[in-house]
């Protein structure tokens, strides 16, 4: 008998250790100190709050420039330099690093879903600034920038509209997107033809050109499909928004939803072509990195992309030596280039000291002085129109010089697909494009599909 | 069997299991099975909506072709994985020669992050620099016809099944673990009167392997049902539909369309079709022996 | 007359010997490849997949250590995945015994709720998660990863038990149960040392499925304190730069003790093999 209570204590015991432990250990983790009205969950961080009795305003930050981003080595900069100033004086940060955009999206799907975002919400891309603004959970900066004219003035009028969902203003843009073409001084002389000075007058020449480096052996354009089809993108933005005002209206509208117009079809067979002729074997399915690598290794003539590349030629564990030098820059056939504004980082706070702490920050991270401290260590374009650049910038480092220079030359701009199509569109071009690359498509099926996709957001 | 209190015990001893289980589990099976009836997206809180969402994905052929994907990697999976690793215990049960270095080996592709398998695979099948282009060229083919396993419709779907069918050291060490516990004095009564290896293997070992290799099929249907990594570290379902299956039509309904209650439906038919399957497979394998309960 | 059967046994060795060798080579060749790739550069290993690294320079190892708290990842890896394992053999263990031994009326349902676990979708999970781990305030925490981890464990594990404890005759419990044995006395002492190759194999299943799992590990998770290994990994894979070699570095460092902790267990296995089979 006695044995069986035992037995039966144990069973129970065994039942219990698991919720014991669990409770036990709930309480040593976030809960304890949690005499601030804080709902985050950081653990380190709760003995500075209570080690600081004074009025600290402690701002949760989600950020994904950690690692190997891009943009870590400025972001630490950013934080720092933040808190020495009056403003920023009594603000303590409590970080969550999360690396890579893509890990970083997912997260902020969720929390924007459970409603328990960061006080600062850095911008990740993926129409996050809608969904956010519908959720009701970031804050409207309308009143923020009607009271500081000064800061408003900062943005343009297309920059700020970007970041506007139902009339108010959600984000602040912290730089401008452009992209342009790469090409390869060494290869165009091998085959013996001559770059324009700013771009090619029309397509029909730039294709000329393409035929006449196929005809010295050297693969023309770098283009891939995977990921989300990021150079072939450009082109294909390129090839619509030059097309006529029909075709820039269209390519600079945002969340397009019809793919079966004459400009898109027609830049679809252009796109179509590029791949069967003018373009590397691994294109099709191919992720940017080994593009990117054709490039430096001189197999590839002309690249698209954006200023942030431009570190990149002068790093000898990416590129040889000494290829900076060969690199030249033009802007799109029809002198098109494309340019967004970004999607603006958010507030994500709700306490009033939290929200005035937080925009005190994003006026910071947007002072002419940091936009153009972001340009000199990531290349970032600066959002605001007429900084003055210094001129040791401009010195040390032609190729960027260029860049400032050529894109005052472009006679069209027009946004790609990455910043203004739905998020599953995008997707839809990355999985079709290989289909229309090996003709298994035609360009209208390939545009009837994307058309699909859109639809699919209309529900 | 007489056992006194029986009740109690067979309580104690699933209750912790399945307390552990309701805590994980219990809310989201709820979640997804009603909100799988609503209007759900990320930024508004589910309205119930009726059979929409199914209405939604059973008339899009995107779909049905990943239901179709899925099931042809069930039954691959089942038939060709499995086997395998039946095959290679029944090497590794005699100890050959090495038989441990192969038995680890075997095993290290199940370990290594899926995230580097995949990485793995898209850069050693580059069509340009990757193993494919050497071989091609060594088969005396045209250099430009190199093909683009990844990259092609044509292969894709091959490709992909390539990266997973031919690892089966789960299996493999399941089946040795099931072949430990078979008696040895049975294989030396049979030794004594003569049986070849084979005979041994077919008459007895085999024979014995019925329920595991049922669990090993179950659980190789439910692995594919669930396949999402490698897939999407690969071709995330392309090029066009053609390696789409449940999960990455699912992870695109979530987070690309911002869906919700569509992502939850499509969850819903993929338990549904795993659960058919887990249904299916123990009725086939399972033997009903082992299970008689003395009342 | 004996010369055919000879042959025959000498070609059927070959063929084992080339079966085994060719499975060894592709099972072995990805991480030997890796291995090899993360010495390379970032040039190097985008534009040949089969040369040679140039140099055999460590700074891909460097960097792995210097973006992420690598080893710090690795204690809380191995606590919250050990933890996991030994919740999982032991509830595991117990349920499965059950389920493959008595016929009761919740059975089915169990096994019907266990097998639908096994295909919920990580992000239908993850949301409801969340919220319920933000109020039982172990959002961030180990032991919320541990039990999400023993949790998912669940229902493989289940499987293969239920399938080895129906290998073992119930006539041994019977006849212990005649000569007096309690139903505990039974299971610890007649079942469970039976059961011991089974038990380590849904262990070592059980380690290998949560060491890599990166999903619920970013989800429920906010700081350092209990992020896992795989999410180390994601250190190196930066916005726009996809650093691949140092991606290989971080994975030999995180496959290397991996393979070694699994060569030691195993050997563990190889004895409980032996022994379960004398005592059978």
């Amino acid at each position: 008998m006695k044995k069986k209570i035992m037995n039966r204590i144990l069973g129970a015991a065994m039942t219990g250790i698991m919720v014991f432990s669990l409770t036990a250990c709930g309480n040593g983790g976030g809960g304890e100190n949690a005499g601030s009205s804080n709902t985050g969950a950081g653990e380190g961080s709760a003995q500075e709050e209570t080690a600081s009795g004074d009025e600290k305003v402690v701002l949760d930050v989600i950020n994904y420039h950690v690692g190997t981003d891009y943009a870590a080595e400025y972001y630490s900069y950013l934080f720092e330099a933040f808190q020495e100033t009056e403003e920023g004086r009594n603000v303590e940060f409590r970080f969550e690093e999360i690396p890579t955009t893509d890990a970083f999206n997912q997260k902020i799907k969720l929390l924007i879903s459970s409603g328990d975002l960061p006080d600062i919400v850095f911008n990740g891309g993926n129409n996050i600034t809608e969904l956010a603004a519908k959720s009701g959970k970031v804050a409207d900066l309308t009143p923020y920038f009607e009271a500081d004219p000064e800061w408003k003035a900062l943005f343009d009028e297309t920059s700020l509209e970007f970041n506007t969902v139902d009339g108010k203003i959600y984000g602040v843009p912290v730089s401008k997107e452009i992209s342009y073409i790469y090409y390869n001084k060494e290869l165009f002389k091998q085959a013996g033809i001559e770059a324009p000075e700013t771009a090619y007058a029309s397509w029909d020449e730039f294709f000329e050109a393409c035929d006449k480096l196929k005809e010295a052996g050297i693969t023309p354009v770098g283009m891939d499909t995977a990921d989300s089809g990021w150079l072939t993108n450009l082109w294909m933005s390129a090839l619509i928004g030059t097309a006529g005002d029909a075709g820039n209206t269209w390519m600079n509208s945002m969340y397009p939803t019809d793919f079966n117009t004459p400009e898109v079809e027609a830049a679809a067979e252009t796109i179509q072509r590029m791949f069967m002729e003018y373009t590397t074997a691994d294109a099709v399915g191919g992720k940017y990195d080994p593009m990117a690598t054709h490039f430096f290794n001189g197999e590839v003539a002309m690249f698209p992309n954006g200023p942030w590349m431009i570190p990149d030629f002068s790093e000898t564990e990416k590129a040889p030596e000494g290829f900076y030098d060969k690199v030249g820059i033009m802007l799109m056939p029809e002198n098109g280039m494309e340019m967004v504004p970004t999607p603006g980082d958010m507030v994500g706070a709700s306490e009033p000291e939290k929200i005035e702490a937080a925009v005190a920050f994003l006026k910071f991270e947007t002072k002419p002085e940091n936009q153009i401290k972001a340009l000199e260590m990531t290349g970032l374009q600066p959002v605001s129109n007429d900084l003055e650049i210094p001129s040791e910038l401009t010195e040390s480092d032609p190729l960027m010089a260029r860049v400032l220079e050529i894109q005052n030359e472009a006679a069209v701009t027009y946004g790609q697909n990455q910043a203004y199509w739905y998020q599953n569109t995008i997707d839809t071009f990355s999985t079709e494009l290989p289909e229309l690359a090996y003709g298994n498509i035609t360009p209208q099926e390939f545009c009837k599909k994307l058309s699909e996709s859109a639809a699919k957001n209309q529900e | 069997m007489k056992i006194k209190n029986k009740g109690l015990w067979i309580a104690l001893f699933t209750l912790p299991c399945m307390l552990l289980f309701a805590l994980v589990y219990a809310a989201p099976i709820v979640t997804v099975a009603y909100t799988s009836l609503c209007n759900y997206t990320t930024f508004s809180a589910p309205e119930f909506a009726g059979i929409k969402n199914f209405v939604t994905i059973f008339s899009d052929k995107d779909f049905l072709v990943s239901v179709k994907n899925t099931l042809v990697w069930v039954l691959l999976q089942s038939v060709f994985h499995v086997t395998l690793g039946l095959i290679m215990a029944l090497v590794l049960r005699r100890k050959p020669k090495g038989w441990q270095v192969v038995r680890t080996a075997y095993m290290i592709p199940n370990i290594i992050p899926t995230a580097a398998t995949g990485v793995m695979f898209t850069l050693l099948l580059n069509p340009s620099f990757g193993v494919v282009k050497p071989l091609w060229e060594k088969l005396g083919f045209e250099t430009s016809q190199v093909p683009n396993l990844f990259g092609n419709s044509r292969y894709a779907f091959w490709t992909v099944t390539f990266t997973w069918i031919l690892y089966s050291g789960f299996n493999t060490i399941i089946f040795l673990a099931e072949m430990g516990a078979i008696d040895k004095e049975v294989y030396e009564a049979a030794r004594v009167d003569g049986a070849k290896p084979w005979q041994i293997d077919r008459y007895i070992t085999l024979p014995l392997m019925k329920n595991i290799f049922g669990t090993c099929v179950t659980l190789a249907s439910v692995a594919m049902v669930s396949q999402f990594d490698i897939i999407y570290m690969t071709t995330k379902g392309g090029p066009g539909n053609s390696t789409l299956n449940l999960p990455i039509y699912l992870y695109k309904a979530a987070t690309l369309e911002n869906n919700y209650g569509k992502a939850n439906a499509v969850g819903v038919v993929q338990i549904v079709i795993g659960i058919s399957l887990v249904l299916l497979i123990q009725r086939l394998f399972m033997a009903k022996a082992g299970e008689e309960d003395g009342k | 007359m004996k010369k055919t059967p000879q042959a025959m046994i000498f070609l059927a060795k070959i063929a084992k010997y080339l079966f085994l060798i060719f499975f060894t080579l592709i099972a072995v060749a990805p991480i030997v490849w890796a291995a090899i790739s993360s010495f390379k550069t970032y040039a190097e290993i985008n534009s040949s997949a089969l040369s040679w690294p140039s140099a055999f320079q460590l700074d891909n190892y460097r960097a792995a250590f210097r973006y992420a708290p690598i080893a710090k990842y690795f204690l809380n890896s191995v606590i919250i995945v050990g933890c996991s394992v030994l919740v999982t053999v032991a509830l595991v263990a117990m349920c499965a015994y059950i389920i493959s031994r008595f016929r009761f009326k919740l059975k089915t349902v169990i096994v019907l709720l266990i097998s639908a676990s096994l295909m919920l979708p990580a992000q239908a999970i993850s949301q409801p998660l969340f919220a319920i781990f933000q109020k039982l305030h172990i959002f961030d925490t180990k032991p919320g990863l541990i039990i999400v981890y023993s949790a998912m464990g669940i229902p493989m594990s289940f499987f293969v038990m239920v399938s080895y404890y129906k290998t073992i005759s119930p006539a041994l419990e019977e006849s212990a149960y005649i000569d007096g044995a309690s139903f505990l006395q039974a299971f610890f002492s007649i079942i469970l040392p039976l059961a011991k190759p089974g038990l380590v194999t849904i262990a070592l299943l059980q380690f290998i499925n949560t060491w890599n799992e990166f999903y619920f590990a970013l989800m429920l998770t906010s700081g350092d304190s209990a992020r896992t290994v795989p999410i180390a990994l994601n250190y190196y894979m930066g916005t726009f730069a996809n650093n691949y070699s140092a991606l290989f570095a971080a994975v030999v460092m995180t496959v290397l003790p991996t393979i070694i902790l699994f060569i030691i267990l195993q050997r563990q296995v190889v004895e409980s093999l032996t022994a379960g089979a004398v005592k059978g």
